[in-house]
């Protein structure tokens, strides 16, 4: 096989087994997966900055010095996904002349490395919203959690209704319950932008929008394997530059832009004279002109914005702006509403606290996946703008189950501390705030207690109350806020017992261990 | 008497008469007519739950008297909470087991059990031990877990609660056998047979609004009935109940009720948890208003009641 062929089609199988994986673990309603396949999730670039793997950090960089931007073409589950619309976009389309007509185009400096330094500096001063709205594999975690997930559920239930006819049931049926607007909007919109932007102009993303495209090709730049020209081999046919989804490389002038080369080898597949080749090739050894021409900014494109850079900026405009329109939507009833509302998000057990968690999370909604119980939903603008996307613990049918602890084992930027099953169990994410004037017991004079049925400490507890009647009680050091109580409190519209989050987490000590005492009865009692 | 009368009567005895082919069998073999009557309810202590399961049900006049060839069967225990059976917080796994087998000894054509839990389900069939004994024994474990397989009924009879939507195993069964462990109810006070069916509907939300107790007895006037309601007290949970923290709130009473009476059941599972934890009857509204709808009777002096020491 050619070098060129044996590149791209190694550079497609390995894509392929990581992709596959990952996409099956963000589709994973059921819990077939090991958890432990988040391990894969390890080689990705921002979780592993924010959760400050300096190792991974170290190896990517020198993968990067070494061979070029293999992250953007191999571990990169939102490169493999635009491949993948590229590769649709191309059914139907002649095959031999060059499928896909890709041009050179000079690069977008000024945004790609404005945008990158903006989200360096927004992020250093620790607003880390912006990384998160642009990291590709957050990004990707979203399309896949709130687009593509859905319609695994679906299909599951066609599949799971026909299967019951017949008494099976190793299907069930499930109900989509996580997807909030906010998320499925902000999904939406990254699909659709990664659409449009792979139609038009191939991996325009990854060197525009992308912080970890724009990082990596600063250090790609130097690559020592690159892409280079062989000038004695070169027709000039241009079959190269067709193929090139970077719109990185140059035929006339026989240049290569290493710094927005995704290293995908199509264009030494695509070479039948040996025109280009895959090769060692130290900058200092290459022509310095090329490399001169690829930093000088486009001036005149600064001063007169043309229609292009119209369509991004309001593509992320429109794409900032959907949420808050979503969150616009959202009224509020009652006062005591109001009052709850003010309190802060209940973050997930092991994320310590508010500010560590807002500081770590990309929101690639992995958790919100995973999570058994399904009480992690993504957040919308009610809690501000730098809680955006992220999860919370949302008690409207579900509650943090008492000893699981996947969201942490799972977590690939360490924002949700692993915890053991002991350390889990004592945190307390909020405590139970019981309003007695708004209970059934207090205000129908019926029996109820099902905050406290759902109590796994019994902190809430039932005391007498009237008559034979019985009333919650909360016992504060015991409640580690796993929601159990509100999540089941009949009363609407505000429930009578809610959790309010503890912005530092908390811990408490184990409930008391009761002595077993032997009961012997020898009658039946009736 | 007219002649036609006559035919009418002795139709109806020979009738009757081949229904209970065992006292005939005993009526003959034995030369004497004295053939005792099958108790209301059966209470046995002292063994395991299959071996107490298969005293009770011999006592009653075998299983077959309840489950006919060829019945679609479900069998609806407590598998509410995610609790390892030592902490009985679900109805012993295996009780269920077995009498998953009796029915399908008996001929029944499918097994079905089910529960909507409060846990999250899958965990709730795996650490009850529940999903595995049935699968065992040949039944079928099917979910609960979505609206989608609960369908509406119909309660005329209720007071508050005058529809609900039921799991529709339930409502395509032939016969279901009510099999609830007794436990202490923070809410309900007490656990057991009529406040199993809360296990059966999917709205549960509406009980807690308009009148827990009273709710309890309103599903309970569903038109189909259990064939068999059946108390585990192998292990009762005394306190801190439904869900229970640790094995303190567990007694190991060894003991089993069986009755079709579904009020006089609860009644006597009552007097069984008294001996362990003090709890008044009118505490425990649910009984007192099923007694009401006639759904059964709480003064267990009029009723015969064979009790069994192993």
């Amino acid at each position: 096989m050619k070098q060129g062929a044996l590149l791209k089609w190694s550079r497609v199988i390995l894509a392929i087994l990581f992709f596959l994986p990952i996409t099956f673990f963000f589709v994973d309603f059921s819990d077939v997966l090991p958890d432990s396949l988040s391990r894969l999730l390890d080689f990705q670039i921002i979780p592993a900055l924010l959760g400050g793997f300096i190792g991974i950090l170290v190896l990517q960089a020198v993968l990067a010095f070494l061979f070029g931007r293999i992250y953007c073409s191999v571990l990169c589950p939102a490169g493999i996904l635009q491949d993948i619309i590229n590769r649709l976009f191309c059914i139907g389309k002649k095959k031999k002349k060059g499928s896909r007509r890709f041009l050179f185009r000079k690069p977008s400096n000024v945004l790609r490395y404005g945008l990158l330094a903006v989200t360096v500096i927004l992020g250093v001063f620790g607003f880390t919203g912006l990384v998160m709205l642009l990291d590709p594999y957050s990004n990707f975690g979203r399309i896949a959690t709130n687009l593509f997930r859905p319609v695994v559920m679906w299909g599951n239930n066609l599949i799971a209704d026909l299967f019951m006819k017949m008494d099976n049931y190793s299907l069930y049926h499930v109900t989509v319950s996580t997807v909030t607007t906010v998320a499925l909007v902000a999904a939406f919109t990254a699909l659709l932008l990664f659409v449009i932007m792979v139609v038009f102009r191939g991996r325009l993303f990854c060197n525009t929008l992308c912080p970890v495209g724009s990082s990596l090709g600063l250090i790609s730049r130097y690559s020592l394997f690159r892409i280079t020209f062989d000038k004695a081999g070169c027709v000039q046919c241009g079959k190269c530059e067709y193929s090139c989804k970077a719109e990185a490389i140059d035929a006339k002038n026989m240049t290569v832009d290493a710094s927005r080369c995704v290293t995908c080898f199509n264009c030494v597949s695509s070479c039948s004279k040996n025109g280009l080749a895959y090769k060692l090739n130290p900058i200092f050894k290459s022509n310095k002109q090329e490399a001169l021409t690829d930093l000088s900014i486009d001036t005149s494109a600064l001063k007169k914005p043309n229609g292009r850079r119209n369509f991004l900026t309001t593509t992320v405009a429109i794409a900032g702006s959907a949420p808050i329109v979503s969150a616009l939507a959202d009224n509020v009833s009652t006062e005591k509403e109001k009052e709850i509302k003010k309190w802060p998000p209940i973050t997930p057990p092991g994320s310590l606290s508010l500010e560590r968690f807002k500081d770590k999370c990309t929101a690639c909604h992995l958790c919100v996946v995973q999570c058994p119980s399904h009480v992690l939903r993504p957040t919308g603008l009610e809690y501000g703008l730098d809680y955006l996307l992220r999860p919370r613990l949302a008690y409207i049918d579900s509650y943090c189950n008492y000893e699981c602890t996947v969201c942490a084992d799972v977590c690939p930027t360490d924002a949700i501390k692993p915890l053991t099953k002991e350390e889990k169990i004592t945190t307390q994410v909020g405590i139970a705030k019981f309003m007695i004037d708004l209970c059934i017991v207090h205000t129908e004079k019926t029996d109820c207690g099902a905050c406290s049925e759902h109590c796994p400490t019994q902190a809430v507890h039932m005391v007498p109350y009237e008559g034979t009647l019985t009333i919650p009680n909360v016992t504060e050091d015991l409640c580690i806020g796993c929601g159990g109580c509100e999540s089941i409190c009949p009363v609407r519209p505000v429930r009578a017992i809610v959790i309010k989050a503890n912005t530092e987490h908390l811990f408490v000590d184990l409930p008391e261990e009761e002595e077993v005492k032997e009961v012997q009865i020898d009658d039946f009692g009736f | 008497m007219k002649r036609r009368d006559f035919l009418k009567t002795s139709a109806i005895a020979g009738a009757a008469l081949s229904l209970n082919f065992d006292n005939l069998h005993a009526a003959l073999s034995s030369n004497t007519i004295a053939v005792e009557k099958a108790p209301d309810m059966v209470a046995v202590m002292g063994g395991e739950p299959e071996v107490m399961l298969d005293k009770a049900l011999e006592a009653l006049g075998g299983i077959s008297k309840y489950i006919k060839k060829g019945q679609k069967v479900v069998i609806k225990p407590n598998i509410g909470w995610d609790r390892t059976p030592e902490l009985a917080g679900n109805t012993n796994p295996a009780l269920v087991k077995a009498l998953v087998k009796r029915c399908l000894d008996a001929g029944a054509s499918k097994v079905t059990v089910f529960d909507h839990t409060c846990d999250n389900w899958q965990k709730c069939y795996d650490s009850s031990g529940i999903a595995a004994a049935v699968k065992e024994a040949g039944g079928i474990i099917m979910p609960g877990n979505d609206e989608k397989y609960y369908k509406p009924v119909d309660l005329p009879l209720g007071k508050n609660l005058k529809s609900t939507a039921i799991h529709e195993a339930l409502i395509e069964a032939d016969a279901w056998i009510n099999v609830p462990v007794l436990k202490n109810h923070g809410g309900a006070k007490l656990t057991c047979a009529m406040k199993n069916y809360m296990g059966i509907v999917w709205d549960r939300r509406f009980f807690h609004q308009n009148d827990l107790q009273q709710c309890i007895a309103d599903v309970c006037t569903w038109n189909k009935k259990p064939v068999l309601n059946i108390v585990d007290a192998y292990r009762i949970m005394h306190q801190n109940g439904p869900q229970g923290k640790s094995a303190a709130d567990i007694a190991t009473l060894k003991s089993l009720i069986i009755s079709p009476n579904i009020v006089a059941i609860d009644t006597a599972a009552l007097g069984l948890f008294n001996q362990v934890k003090k709890l008044e009857m009118e505490a425990v509204g649910h009984i007192g208003k099923g007694e009401e709808f006639k759904l059964g009777t709480t003064s267990l002096d009029k009723l015969t009641i064979k009790r069994i020491k192993i």
